[in-house]
């Protein structure tokens, strides 16, 4: 059975890319299946979890949700997109140097989030950062060093 | 494997609802209830599918003639971060605050919360306090046509509404409250972001000298839709904010609540919580005035 | 030698206790990892598996034509494809069955080119049942007529165990006070977020290559290979990073030799993955239990006896679950000191899904008895519940009646230092008299502790790790570790101690441990003991190394070996830190030498432990430890719900090794244990799981999270490394009484049974201000 496919055109981490995609098909399967970026990831598929968020013309989504014909004609951030060729962004290097990285599989998205989180709001106390990553389930850390770190990029004023 | 033969994108909304005529089409928005609904087979696609994402004039915010008009495309951090609704109807912003994760508010519309007509549906509550109205549009007649619906009369089943196929929800509007009306929004759970809600309750109305008047109170997923209740909104209209009651009011939840044992929770704690809700959010209005 | 050696001197300092970055978070960080959920390998096909969704059937037929037909599918196996291919722990399983015992049992399986087609041919499988009767509950299971389950397990008895130490009578008689309780705890599951996956091909010559998520890569062969009819020996494992385990890889489930049925009749690789549902559904469980027990004590709060009687639902197969036994009775015997014990347990066979290993591993439902029969004595005894703890709390060189030799004990420091930064005595008191006063928020604080193997656990033939380590010309060392890498840290914790014994930048260790055909052995990251086993294989690895290079630095500079270290990547005089020789240059002059030398040692390392033999009378583990948790809760009366706002805990955990990671494995064991006993339930009703997605299982979120207070109290153990103990299961375990006796604390309400969900709670308030009213 044939589906529908559609070309879409979007920015993907800075660069053009043109792909033909089903129209159901969502935006997570279109990254990691056909652009092979699998830096973001599948953990749940129902926008429960955050494993799968990426940044959307600047505000973060689930993926998992989102239908890549939605991407057509704007900007998407993953994972692979945060750091620069010299260093990494100083919210990845925050969760290293803070040790809140375990098995790692929830961080893509863990990240993601955090990075979108503190761009927003400046100033954050533990509780808020604590309330901006409910979307961002992790069974390895509890959470105490993503924490530590994403408030130490508060304090850092980056 | 899908069905769909056409997809669109239009940027139009007289594009978007003549290509949606013959009432055979699946409407995407925020595609956060679509992609679960249709990944669990619970729903079907229909042989149109139309991203409505993109209609102009659809996302905005005003206030006119006494009214608030919110664009169905609005999503829940827009009204999270108004500052129209902050000021004039932050009963809104409280359930949206409460809704689900950063991630799933970003991308959640307004008026997709309000068709997808959960049982529960968290954004619905509020707006039923504020006595909303939604508006409808179709093709027809070579043109444009609108409807207006109360939203209290919008629902007849879970996950059913009057709207029809070829309709799409284009806003939603309420009067502006009066400067004296107040309004509360509660949600169960400890960690209400994640949770389909177990209960929900919203209560406002206008007080005047102590006096409750235009009591408007609604209640999330003890229903098949959410509701008014009118129960409880009969022990507290005209009648004065106290102990007294306030303790009749909870005590008629009862005929208004019918909830029902599910995975997430009894009957029992359903009705507990509604009547904890209700006292609290009463408690907490008449504390605050004074 | 031409060049000139610098006169800085090189200070001697140590990596023991300090923070240490995991080596492999910054691709982690960056998304480019490839974890074994994000593989693709050339002609890889993707199977799916057809799960029965019924408890309780026979299988009449099976007609798989269609689906055979579909263009894209390569294969499509039943039953038959497995018949005879028994594996498991008794041999009570098969990879596609022939017979379904519980919902998610395995019926067919397809390989397709695409995940779609693979969908696709699924539902055009056509299986007609014969459903009967479903047995839920182990009462059930053992009653008189139940319906067999498995043939050849009467009355659908399964593994039974005892231990017995005393005179139960007399110590009945001689106590003041028993404490008597039946508890229930419930079915969790794991929540890797990497959902199982294992990726399998068949070499032409037969031998299996397998990509898998396990936590144990060689006793895994030895279990996979039945089910496949092949040899242990021609299997390789491979262990690509994975999201998690958790003790729930430490078995072989059937996907796996799915996967390897599938890859072997295509002739091409085969991808399994489940999708979340199926996650919830498919993967073992913690292990639910009915304790009944029972703890005396005399009047002047000395510990009498304490008896178990354990029912455990052992599902519709036997993996890990059913053996916890071994570790609960430890518990029953070693919590405190209790000269009299009495343990019986028994498994039954249901309709229920199976339980495997989970972090704690029967210590967690166990000490969730313990602990508060503890506490109900304390109340009793009307005695401060520091002093009861203390009292019986064991010391340095004591013995259990299971004959654990608690070398090193530090239960009291861990009880007083607990108690002492949370004020804890004045506070419960406090607390407790509050309960009775108006008031819709009530205070808690609630202690418990618990003991557990911190030396490994000596339950198979050896309970050993190999090592491996070069030192190449460059001075970077590879370890070589049977130990696996499930995102606890190890590789950190081998990289310090390496980087500790040779004196080099720890960005110059790299380990490798993730193909069975070049690592050697290890029993597996199970009992909390990987950095204490295969710490110590590293370190004597990283000595014998240090001990050959330091003997040929020797041999070319005249000093004597005892008089140089090895510091900053140089080979330095131990008293003045003067440095003597670049080390890569050293090696190179070993290796390109007459009598060329290079650097390259092995290793087994043996802990000194006894194994565990048929009447549980061994030291069976090198080291014991303890961990005591308080923590402090608000618990909403009206809604039921339990907000945590202070955890308090105090461990011995020998030495810290690396302080950064020893702390996440604690907040992180905490994190598990606080979804256990609030909030994490797998609901079932006739043996389907109603429950299976994140929206209604309920994991602990970051908002949930309560502050920590980690205490480490160093008792120096003789045996591990650098006098280190295992950590990582005890907060886990301790956690979960801590806090039923916090809510107890705060509303005079015990609940023996888990989880203390908001509605439970609430219900429970309500009900008791009812039966007030009524008096």
């Amino acid at each position: 059975m044939m589906s529908l496919n559609k070309e879409i055109n979007f920015k993907l981490n800075g660069r053009p890319v043109s792909v033909t995609v089903p129209v159901t098909m969502k935006t997570l399967s279109m990254l990691r299946d056909v652009l092979d970026l699998t830096g973001t990831k599948y953990a749940c598929g129902e926008g429960e979890c955050g494993a799968c968020t990426i940044r959307l013309d600047g505000i973060t989504v689930n993926s998992c949700l989102m239908y890549a014909v939605e991407c057509d004609g704007r900007e998407l951030v993953t994972i692979e997109g945060l750091k620069t060729e010299k260093a990494l962004h100083p919210m990845q290097k925050a969760f290293v140097d803070h040790g809140a990285i375990q098995c790692g599989y929830c961080m893509p998205g863990m990240i993601m989030q955090a990075d979108y989180l503190v761009e927003n709001n400046p100033g954050l106390n533990r509780e808020e950062i604590q309330r901006g990553l409910e979307g961002n389930v992790c069974r390895c850390t509890g959470y105490t060093k993503v924490l530590d770190a994403v408030t130490a990029v508060v304090e850092s004023g980056e | 494997m899908s069905e769909i033969q056409h997809y669109l994108a239009p940027d139009h909304l007289d594009e978007a609802l003549k290509a949606m005529a013959d009432g055979d089409v699946t409407v995407l928005c925020g595609g956060t209830d679509l992609a679960l609904q249709t990944e669990s087979g619970l729903r079907k696609y229909a042989n149109t599918l139309i991203n409505i994402r993109r209609i102009d004039g659809l996302s905005e915010i005003d206030e006119e003639d006494g009214k608030i008009r919110i664009g169905a495309l609005t999503t829940v951090t827009d009204i999270k971060e108004n500052q129209v609704i902050n000021e004039l109807a932050p009963v809104l912003v409280a359930a949206a605050d409460q809704f689900a994760s950063d991630q799933i508010r970003n991308a959640a519309s307004l008026g997709g919360n309000i068709c997808n007509a959960s049982p529960a549906g968290d954004m619905i509550i509020p707006l039923l306090v504020l006595d909303a109205v939604v508006e409808l549009a179709c093709w027809q007649d070579g043109g444009v046509q609108t409807r207006l619906v109360a939203l209290n009369e919008f629902f007849t089943a879970p996950g059913k509404t009057v709207k029809r196929d070829h309709e799409l929800l284009t806003a939603i509007i309420f009067d502006k409250p009066a400067a004296d009306f107040v309004a509360r929004f509660r949600k169960s759970g400890p960690r209400p972001a994640l949770e389909i809600s177990m209960v929900s309750v919203g209560i406002g109305g206008n007080l005047e000298n102590g006096v409750f008047h235009n009591v408007r109170v609604a209640l999330g997923a003890v229903a098949p839709t959410p509701l008014r209740a009118r129960h409880v909104e009969a022990a507290l209209e005209g009648k004065s904010l106290d102990a007294e009651n306030i303790k009749a009011a909870v005590a008629s939840a009862g005929e208004d609540a019918t909830p029902i044992d599910d995975v997430r929770g009894s009957a029992w704690y359903r009705d507990h919580l509604v009547r904890v809700f209700i006292e609290e959010v009463l408690n907490d209005v008449l504390e605050q005035r004074n | 030698m031409d060049q000139k050696v610098t006169a800085a001197a090189i200070e001697k300092t140590s990596l023991i206790g300090q923070r240490v970055k995991k080596p492999d978070a910054p691709d982690k960080a960056t998304g480019k990892t490839r974890y074994i959920n994000d593989m693709v390998l050339p002609q890889m096909l993707i199977g799916k598996i057809l799960h029965a969704g019924r408890p309780h059937a026979e299988i009449v037929s099976i007609d798989v034509r269609a689906a055979e037909k579909l263009p894209g599918v390569h294969a499509v196996l039943t039953g038959k494809d497995a018949a005879g291919l028994k594996f498991g722990f008794v041999r009570d399983n098969v990879a596609l069955k022939d017979k379904v015992r519980c919902e998610h049992d395995e019926v067919a399986a397809v390989a397709a080119e695409t995940e779609e087609q693979a969908e696709q041919a699924l539902r055009l499988i056509k299986v007609k049942y014969k459903d009967l009767p479903g047995i839920f509950s182990p009462e059930d299971g053992r009653k008189e007529g139940a319906a067999l389950i498995h043939d050849n397990f009467p009355e659908n008895k399964s593994l039974h165990f005892e231990f017995k130490h005393g005179d139960l009578a007399a110590a009945e008689a001689a106590s003041d006070f028993i404490a008597d309780n039946v508890f229930k705890v419930h079915h969790v599951t794991h929540c890797c977020m990497g959902t199982s996956c294992a990726i399998a091909d068949f070499d032409n010559n037969g031998k299996l290559t397998i990509w898998s998520q396990t936590q144990y890569p060689y006793n895994y062969k030895m279990d996979l290979a039945p089910a496949l009819g092949i040899h242990p020996g021609d299997i390789k494992v491979i262990q690509p990073p994975i999201g998690g385990a958790f003790g729930s890889k430490l078995d072989a489930y059937p996907y796996e030799p799915i996967a390897a049925l599938l890859a072997r009749k295509t002739g091409r690789p085969v991808k399994v993955m489940y999708t979340r549902e199926e996650e919830f559904k498919s993967s073992p469980t913690r292990q639910p239990a009915v304790i009944h027990m029972r703890t005396g004590c005399t009047r002047d709060g000395t510990l009498t006896f304490r008896s178990a009687d354990v029912l455990l639902d052992n599902g519709a197969y036997t993996s890990w679950g059913p053996t916890i036994p071994v570790v609960m009775m430890r518990t029953t015997s070693g919590h405190y000191r209790v000269p009299v014990i009495d343990f019986n347990a028994q498994a039954i066979y249901t309709n229920n899904p199976y339980a495997g290993s989970f972090r704690g591993y029967g210590n967690v439902q166990t000490t969730y008895a313990t602990a508060q029969q503890m506490d109900m004595l304390a109340e009793q005894l009307d005695m401060d519940p520091i002093d009861f703890h203390l009292k019986n709390a064991q010391k340095s060189g004591e013995t259990t009646p299971q004959k654990s030799f608690l070398r090193e004990c530090a239960l009291d420091d861990c009880l007083k230092t607990a108690a002492e930064a949370t004020d804890y005595t004045k506070k419960h008191k406090q607390y407790s008299f509050a309960r009775e006063q108006a008031g819709r928020y009530k205070k808690g604080i609630g202690l418990a502790s618990s003991i557990h193997n911190a030396g490994g656990a000596k339950i198979h033939k050896s309970d050993g790790c190999g090592t491996i380590l070069k030192v190449d010309d460059y001075a970077r060392v590879t370890v070589i570790t049977g130990a696996s890498e499930i995102g606890q840290g190890i590789d950190a914790v081998i990289s310090l101690i390496v980087s500790e014994e040779l004196g080099v930048p720890l960005e110059h260790v790299s380990i490798v441990n993730n193909d069975s055909d070049i690592a050697p052995w290890d029993v597996g990251v199970h009992a909390s003991r990987t950095t204490f086993i295969a710490g110590n294989g590293a370190r004597r690895a990283a000595q014998q190394a240090r001990t050959q290079i330091l003997k040929a630095a020797s041999g070319f500079v005249g000093i004597p070996a005892t008089e140089l270290d090895l510091r900053g990547g140089f080979v330095v005089q131990e008293q003045c830190g003067t440095r003597v020789i670049k080390l890569e240059k050293l090696l190179r002059q070993m290796h390109f030498h007459p009598k060329p030398e290079l650097v390259m040692v092995t290793d087994y390392y043996e802990p000194n432990s006894e194994p565990e033999g048929a009447d549980h009378i061994s030291d069976h583990s090198a080291a014991y430890s303890h961990a005591v948790h308080i923590a402090e809760v608000t618990v909403d009366t009206y809604t039921g719900e339990v907000k945590v706002d202070k955890v308090t805990s105090a461990q011995d955990v020998g030495r810290v090794i690396n302080r950064m990671g020893l702390e996440g494995q604690i907040e992180g064991g905490i994190a598990i244990g606080l979804g256990y006993v609030l909030s994490e339930e797998m609901k079932l009703e006739n043996g389907m799981l109603q429950n299976p997605c994140f929206r209604d299982y309920k994991v602990i979120t970051a908002p949930e999270m309560p502050e920590l207070d980690l205490y480490f109290i160093e008792s120096d153990c003789a045996e591990g490394p650098y006098g280190a103990k295992g950590a990582s299961e005890l907060p886990t375990i301790v956690i979960a009484p801590a806090i039923a006796n916090a809510v107890y604390n705060a509303t005079g309400i015990r609940f023996l049974d888990s989880p203390l969900t908001p509605e439970k709670v609430a219900q429970a308030i309500w009900e008791k201000q009812q039966a007030a009213e009524r008096h």
